[in-house]
């Protein structure tokens, strides 16, 4: 079963949770272990995106709060510093806050805005200077439901619009897994830009996805992901028989790249 | 012994499936250590006449048989499916059915499907219910966007119980149990690639509420990926012997192997 395990993997995009005091859920990020070793899984990218339409400052502090209490809680945990883009200033004192104060290693943003929004310049901007990644909630969704709940869902379009505005700012388009037409975007990045890295979560477990997203980012741009479906993710990376040298690099290389890019 | 009760073969006209005959399917499915296989033709998603696809599935799995179980899809809004389903049965060996009332436009609860149902289980068939064949947030634009309402086949189980349902592709969102802990449909059974299993446990915890012997191990091939419902069955907190229903003694049951 722990295939994997031999790669000491890290997961570069999966989620804590908050219980009703607002708290981090300490069963919920000790199950999310458990699931993580069964499937040899070392390190998790987490962070807590709250999905309202406009979180407040006071709101998403308390979500990143119960991320670093999941730090603590547990090393393999690697912290995603969530904000609102729409508070520019707040936003930016979280990040500032988390990255450095906190340790975290990148930034998540859900849906609350477009990630080639003119709005997320000083954000992006600050992300280039501190050296993290920006995560971003992402899709090509088709179903009415999808587009009516989240009209502003960012596809990969978008991340390419972005990836030319924000040219210093390390950006990771989430789970091309997520449920959307992943064919779609991944025709889109057939153009590599070079500082767009894709990851591979989410719950479509179509044949071929991971093949063809390395086919068509190019290993080095792709990043192993559950986004906390376990046996999805895990399962489909294994189905793409790999060579060892691309394991090595979707596995836990790429991640370890963009660490390594840290100024801070 | 894996025995997977959900694959398929036959062209989807939304995106390129590869492995996608008989043969090759096998083929595939053995390479995972499936020693079994209940298929369906995916033709029979979209001609109007079913019965055309359920004979190319026999043509099909003529040199197949030690390996696959046939499951006929039949349209009960259409002509003459009481020979159809006789014929397919009867003739051609096959061992369950597949209604998909979201393709083939007939409510799920309805007289139509009472009728089918109703024949099927004086055959001793099961019937087999796709939730879904794609997930709907990446479906082409001609494709439908509706699920099968559990609720709905819920009072079809009900109407028929002495028929058995197995419902594929299930993403836990419908009540299956009572207050009292209880299944709301005995006679319905749950393939389990859609379950959560490692984190959050769904699946055993389902496996401890309908009991281990209404669910069966299925993967979606040659749709999606066959590893992660292996990992599914590997990562979930039961015991070797109701693993080992899931896994193919719940099939060869339903089956009559």
């Amino acid at each position: 079963m722990n295939k994997l395990k031999k790669y000491d993997v890290i997961d570069a995009h999966n989620h804590l949770s908050m219980d009703a005091a607002m708290k981090l859920n300490r069963a919920d990020a000790e199950s999310r272990l458990q699931a993580a070793d069964r499937l040899g899984i070392d390190k998790l990218c987490v962070s807590i995106p709250l999905t309202a339409p406009c979180p407040s400052p006071d709101e998403f502090i308390r979500a990143n709060d119960a991320v670093v209490e999941g730090m603590r809680m547990n090393r393999r945990f690697l912290g995603f510093c969530f904000v609102n883009p729409g508070y520019q200033t707040e936003a930016l004192r979280e990040v500032e806050r988390c990255i450095v104060k906190k340790k975290m290693d990148g930034i998540k943003l859900y849906h609350q805005y477009l990630i080639c929004d003119p709005i997320m310049k000083p954000l992006m901007t600050l992300a280039a200077e501190l050296g993290v990644p920006v995560l971003m909630h992402a899709g090509k969704c088709t179903d009415a439901e999808t587009l009516k709940s989240q009209p502003l869902l960012s596809n990969a379009m978008h991340f390419l619009k972005a990836a030319e505005m924000f040219p210093e700012t390390t950006l990771i388009q989430g789970h091309i897994g997520g449920g959307g037409d992943w064919e779609w975007n991944l025709r889109v990045l057939e153009k590599r830009p070079p500082n767009v890295y894709i990851d591979t979560s989410g719950s479509v477990i179509d044949r071929g996805i991971v093949n063809k997203t390395i086919e068509a980012l190019g290993i080095d741009h792709v990043l192993f992901a559950t986004d906390g479906i376990f046996e999805e993710g895990a399962g489909k990376v294994i189905d793409a028989g790999l060579r060892e040298s691309e394991y090595r690099k979707l596995l836990r290389g790429n991640f370890q790249h963009i660490l390594a890019m840290r100024k801070v | 012994m894996l025995f997977d009760v959900n694959t398929a073969i036959g062209h989807w006209p939304f995106r390129k499936l590869a492995d996608n005959d008989a043969s090759s399917l096998r083929k595939l499915l053995e390479s995972h250590k499936i020693t079994m296989a209940a298929v369906a033709n995916l033709n029979g998603i979209f001609y109007k006449n079913t019965q055309d696809a359920n004979l190319e599935l026999a043509e099909e799995l003529a040199p197949h048989r030690d390996f696959f179980a046939g499951i006929a899809t039949l349209n009960p809004a259409y002509a003459a499916w009481e020979r159809d389903l006789e014929h397919c049965v009867r003739t051609l060996g096959f061992k369950g059915l597949r209604l998909l009332p979201q393709y083939h436009n007939y409510p799920i609860f309805s007289a139509e499907a009472i009728n089918i149902a109703t024949a099927a289980a004086q055959f001793d068939i099961p019937i087999f219910i796709p939730q879904m064949i794609v997930d709907k947030r990446q479906k082409h634009w001609m494709d439908v966007e509706t699920f099968v309402d559990v609720s709905e086949l819920g009072k079809l189980c009900r109407k028929v119980p002495q028929a058995k349902f197995i419902l594929t592709e299930y993403r836990i969102s419908a009540k299956l149990i009572d207050e009292s802990g209880k299944p709301l449909y005995p006679n319905l059974y749950i393939e389990i690639s859609r379950l959560r299993s490692a984190y959050m446990q769904d699946l055993a915890k389902l496996a401890k509420s309908l009991g281990s012997d209404h669910l069966l191990f299925g993967s979606g091939a040659p749709f999606k990926e066959i590893s992660p419902a292996i990992l599914k069955m590997q990562c979930a907190d039961l015991s070797e012997r109701e693993k080992a229903q899931i896994n193919g003694l719940n099939a060869q049951s339903l089956f009559n192997l």
